[in-house]
C-alpha cells in the first residue's frame, strides 16, 4: 500500500494538475502549488474520498502544507479507525 | 378572543421549504403583507399568541413581544386556534359555541374553544392540545382553502397586492417624485409613502394594477415599475425593470429585471439578470447576471423537487426558483425552471443551468455540491451581512441554524457523495 504522503501527493497532483514528483512536503498548497480557494475545497473532498474519512472543514482548511496534510490526515485516520501506512 | 396562530411540525412544512426552514409559515409574504397579518386582520384580534417548531422559537421570540410556545396562552380566554395554512380570504370566523374545523384528511384547521370549554381540553404540546380539542368538542367538517406550497403564494401574489392595496385604502404621493418622471394609469392606484424618493426618469405604470411604495424607499433613475407592485420600506430600486406582480420586502436592493416575484426582505439583487416567479428569502445575495428560468420551452407545467428526490408538478407553466435565507450566488449563476436552492448555500456558476435541487448549506463549486469551507464560515458571513443592516447574529440564530444543518443533512450528504463521484471521473 502506498504511504499517506504518496497518496496525498497523488491526489494533489490530480486536482492541481501537477507532476507528483514536483510536490514536496514543505510546499504550501496555495503559495507553492497554486491552489485557489475552489481547489482547496476540491482537495479536501478528494482527500476524504481517498482515505474514506470525514474531516472537519475548518481544521482541514487550516492545514497549509503538504507535510501538514500528511500529519493531519494520519491523525484523522487513526481517530476514525482507518488503517494507513 | 385570543388568536393562536399555529405552525405545527409536520410534513406540510416541507412544502414551504426552504423559506420555512428558518421562519414560521405565517411570516411568508403574499401581496403586501404576510399570511399572519392577513389572518390577524380578518379575525380582528389584538390578543395573539404563536406556536411553532421549538427549534426556531428562541429566534422568533426576539422578533415579537407576543407569547411564543407558551402553554399559558392556551388558558384564561376564548381561543381561536388557526393553522397558518388557512387562507384568510376564505375563512369565516366562527363565533358562539366551541367547534373544531376538520378537513377531509382529519387535520384540525381551526379550533374555537370558549373559556368555559377549556377545562375539557389538555395536551402536553399544541399538537396534543388540538387532538384533545378534536376529541372533546363538536367537529365541523370544513373545506377551507389553504396555502399548500410556496408557489401558491407566488402565483396569488399579484392579485393579492391589488386586494391588499384596496384594503389599505391609501393613495397619493406623500414622498417626493422628481421631474421628469411619469405616472401612468390612474393616480389613485399609486401610493408613495412619506420619505420615499423617486428620482427623475422613472416610470410608475399603474395602468394594470396598483403600486404601493413604502416609507424611505429610493427609486433610482431609469427604473420602470409596473403594477400591481409592492415595495417594502427602505428598499432601493436601481434602474430596475420592475415588471408586474412583485412583492418586495423591506431593506432590499433590486436591479435588473424582476417579474411576479416575492422577496422576503433584506436581500440584494443589485445587478442585471432576470428573476421571475421566484420566492427569495432574507439575507440572500444574487451576484451579477444571476438569472432564473420561469417558463419551459415546451410550455409544459413546471415541477419542483422539495426533497431532492421527488418532483412535484406545480400545475403551473410559470414557476421560477425558491431560494432560502442567507444563500449567495456568484456572477452568472443560472437557475433552471422550478429550481430549489436551499438556505445558507454558496452557489458558483457552472457555465450552464445549475441542478434543480441544491441542498441547504451546500457549497456548489465546479459543478458539484461540496462541503466547502463548512457551515461555520457561512455563519461568519451571515453575521457580517446582518451587521451591515444593523441586525445582529445571535446565539439563538446559531442554535437554530445548527438545528437546520442537522435537519437538512440527508439530501446534502447524498449530493456531496454524488459530487465526489463526479469529481473522480
Amino acid at each position: 500500500m502506498a504511504t499517506v504522503e504518496e497518496r496525498i501527493k497523488k491526489v494533489t497532483a490530480r486536482v492541481l494538475r501537477l507532476d507528483p514528483k514536483e510536490i514536496r512536503p514543505e510546499h504550501s498548497f496555495t503559495e507553492d502549488l497554486g491552489a485557489e480557494s475552489v481547489q482547496s475545497i476540491e482537495l479536501v473532498a478528494m482527500f476524504e474520498e481517498e482515505f474514506g474519512i470525514e474531516m472537519d472543514e475548518d481544521a482541514a482548511l487550516s492545514v497549509s502544507t503538504v507535510g501538514g496534510a500528511v500529519d493531519f490526515i494520519t491523525n484523522v485516520c487513526k481517530e476514525q479507525g482507518v488503517d494507513v501506512e | 378572543m385570543r388568536l393562536i396562530l399555529v405552525d405545527k411540525s409536520g410534513d406540510h412544512r416541507q412544502n414551504f421549504h426552504p423559506l420555512t426552514l428558518s421562519r414560521p409559515l405565517w411570516e411568508l409574504r403574499c401581496g403586501m403583507t404576510s399570511l399572519g397579518e392577513k389572518l390577524q386582520a380578518k379575525i380582528g384580534a389584538s390578543d395573539i399568541a404563536y406556536f411553532l417548531p421549538e427549534y426556531m422559537a428562541e429566534v422568533y421570540r426576539a422578533k415579537t413581544d407576543r407569547p411564543v410556545n407558551d402553554p399559558a396562552s392556551l388558558t384564561g380566554a376564548d381561543l381561536l386556534i388557526v393553522d397558518a395554512r388557512v387562507k384568510a380570504d376564505g375563512f369565516t370566523v366562527p363565533t358562539g359555541r366551541s367547534e373544531v374545523g376538520v378537513n377531509e384528511q382529519g387535520e384540525v384547521l381551526y379550533a374555537r374553544i370558549t373559556a368555559v370549554d377549556l377545562k375539557k381540553v389538555n395536551g402536553a404540546d399544541i399538537a396534543a392540545f388540538l387532538e384533545s380539542a378534536k376529541a372533546a368538542l363538536p367537529n365541523v367538517r370544513c373545506e377551507l382553502p389553504t396555502w399548500n406550497y410556496t408557489w401558491d403564494l407566488i402565483l396569488a401574489s399579484p392579485h393579492q397586492i391589488a386586494a391588499d392595496f384596496a384594503i389599505a385604502g391609501r393613495s397619493g404621493i406623500e414622498g417626493t417624485v422628481e421631474e421628469p418622471s411619469a405616472i401612468r394609469g390612474n393616480r389613485n392606484d399609486v401610493y408613495i409613502a412619506r420619505g420615499a424618493k423617486v428620482h427623475p426618469m422613472v416610470v410608475i405604470d399603474a395602468e394594470h394594477g396598483p403600486i404601493y411604495i413604502e416609507e424611505d424607499v429610493e427609486v433610482h433613475p431609469f427604473t420602470r415599475i409596473e403594477g400591481p407592485c409592492y415595495i417594502g420600506r427602505k428598499s432601493i430600486l436601481l434602474g430596475t425593470k420592475c415588471r408586474e406582480g412583485n412583492s418586495i420586502g423591506p431593506w432590499c436592493r433590486l436591479g435588473g429585471e424582476v417579474e411576479e416575484s416575492i422577496i422576503q426582505g433584506y436581500s440584494n439583487k443589485y445587478h442585471d439578470g432576470f428573476l421571475g416567479h421566484a420566492y427569495v428569502g432574507e439575507w440572500v445575495n444574487l451576484g451579477a447576471l444571476t438569472t432564473n428560468s420561469d417558463l419551459k420551452n415546451d410550455y409544459t407545467t413546471v415541477s419542483v423537487m422539495l426533497d431532492g428526490r421527488h418532483a412535484i408538478d406545480t400545475g403551473s407553466t410559470k414557476v421560477g426558483c425558491l431560494i432560502g435565507d442567507h444563500t449567495k450566488t456568484a456572477v452568472g449563476a443560472f437557475f433552471n425552471t422550478g429550481a430549489y436552492v436551499g438556505a445558507m448555500a454558496i452557489i458558483m456558476a457552472a457555465g450552464k443551468a445549475l441542478p434543480k435541487y441544491i441542498p441547504s448549506f451546500a457549497w456548489f463549486v465546479e459543478g458539484v455540491v461540496t462541503k466547502g469551507f463548512g457551515h461555520k464560515t457561512l455563519y461568519e458571513t451571515a453575521a457580517t451581512a446582518m451587521s451591515r443592516r444593523k441586525c445582529q447574529w445571535t446565539e439563538a440564530d446559531r442554535a437554530m441554524w445548527d438545528a437546520i444543518f442537522e435537519m437538512t443533512a440527508g439530501p446534502r450528504d447524498e449530493a456531496v457523495k454524488k459530487g465526489r463521484r463526479a469529481m473522480l471521473k
